[in-house]
């Protein structure tokens, strides 16, 4: 069977693209599936920093897509789990370096050899936008339970309808606390506002920046919420669609003080 | 007002109804932006049709986007000179 090429964008920056690229990823090859994650921020690369795999770079997609080397020679196999491949961005070059007939004809053998091929977009709706989606079989637009990343999350839509792709949301970066207090969007408003199909929310969590920090993937911190929803992003994903989506709570919430006073937590 | 008085007189306010309000409006108006070609071709093709019926002037004509609190409004200005007798 072929792979599935996922594109994981946002329109707006910093929202959560990269995390949530590396984590999917990850939880998918934790689940015995082969594979590619793959860092399409041609010139601003992160996604080998996120995942701890820096040090390991030799070649990169602008080198495939070339045809300078491999796919092979440019996939970094992580050692820590097993089936996942990162392939990382040249730093060096700029966006425009590569070419639409190239990255499909990369894409067509990608999915050969991968389960999965999630890809890494840059922020914004321009070339590198262009680049990650034009192989993309599905969609995932993360935005943030705010005004402008829900806009931009909405133009990125319209975008992606155009091509024929129905995407799915992701919610990161919820304070639970804010949204009890009606200070944050909760998730029903803003599915309202875009409806589309949602299928996680992740809340904020420390444990993001710390695990980004040694560059070890955040599925594999068991403490970790957000690594958890990440988890369950990807069961989602890998056909368990019945899985309940979990919406985030907060430990110091009034009911969650009162059911601890009582003893009722689990 | 009065839900603005409830709200202070309770004390809280709640400012996500206000972002969500705020990006319902917001998302219909960025869909309606059209840009110049489309509000040239439009109105070539309405001069079109126009023509067929009424002799215009169509140095004079204007069209317009214009957007009010709640909704928005195509304003097609012209000044009729006569009605043609027959169908062009
Ligand atoms: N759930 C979360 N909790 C806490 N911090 C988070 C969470 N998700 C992302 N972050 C932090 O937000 C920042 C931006 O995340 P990330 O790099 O994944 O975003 P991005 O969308 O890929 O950004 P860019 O548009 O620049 O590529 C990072 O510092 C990351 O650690
Ligand atoms: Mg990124």
């Amino acid at each position: 069977m072929e792979g599935r090429i996922i594109v994981v964008t946002s329109g707006k920056g910093g929202v959560g693209k990269t995390t949530a690229t590396a984590s999917i990823g990850a939880a998918l090859a934790m689940e015995g599936n082969r594979v590619a994650v793959i860092d399409m921020d041609i010139g601003l690369r992160n996604l080998d920093v996120v995942l701890g795999l820096e040090n390991r770079i030799v070649f990169n997609i602008v080198d495939v897509v070339n045809k300078k080397c491999k796919i092979r020679q440019a996939a970094i196999k992580d050692r820590r789990i097993e089936n996942l491949f990162l392939i990382p961005a040249s730093q060096s070059d700029n966006k425009d370096i590569l070419s639409t007939s190239g990255i499909k004809r990369t894409a067509k053998t990608l999915k050969k050899e991968f389960d999965y091929i999630i890809m890494d977009s840059p922020a914004g709706i321009e070339k590198g936008f262009e680049n990650s989606v034009v192989a993309a079989d599905e969609a995932i637009v993360i935005c943030t339970p705010d005004v402008s990343s829900i806009r931009d999350a909405d133009r990125v839509i319209g975008l992606l309808y155009a091509r024929s792709i129905t995407p799915k949301i992701v919610v990161n970066r919820i304070i639970p606390k804010m949204v009890a207090k009606g200070d944050m969007l909760n998730h029903q408003d803003i599915m309202e506002i875009l409806s589309v199909e949602l299928i996680g929310l992740v809340p904020m969590d420390e444990q993001v920046v710390i695990s980004t920090n040694i560059g070890l993937p955040l599925v594999m911190q068991n403490d970790s919420k957000a690594g958890q929803a990440f988890k369950r992003i990807a069961r989602r994903l890998n056909g368990e669609i019945d899985l309940p989506i979990e919406i985030p709570i907060s430990k110091t919430g009034i009911w969650n003080k009162i059911s601890q006073k009582f003893g009722l937590t689990k | 007002m009065l839900k603005e008085l409830i709200k202070k007189l309770i004390g809280h306010k709640s400012s996500k109804n206000t972002a969500k309000k705020r990006l319902q409006f917001t998302l219909v108006y960025d869909k309606l932006e059209m840009n110049d070609n489309i509000l040239n071709e439009l109105q070539s093709d309405i001069i079109n049709v126009i023509s067929r019926y009424f002799k215009i002037d169509k140095k004079s004509l204007g069209l317009k986007v214009k957007h009010d609190k709640n909704m928005s409004a195509l304003v097609f200005n012209t000044p009729i000179l006569c009605v043609k007798r027959e169908k062009a």
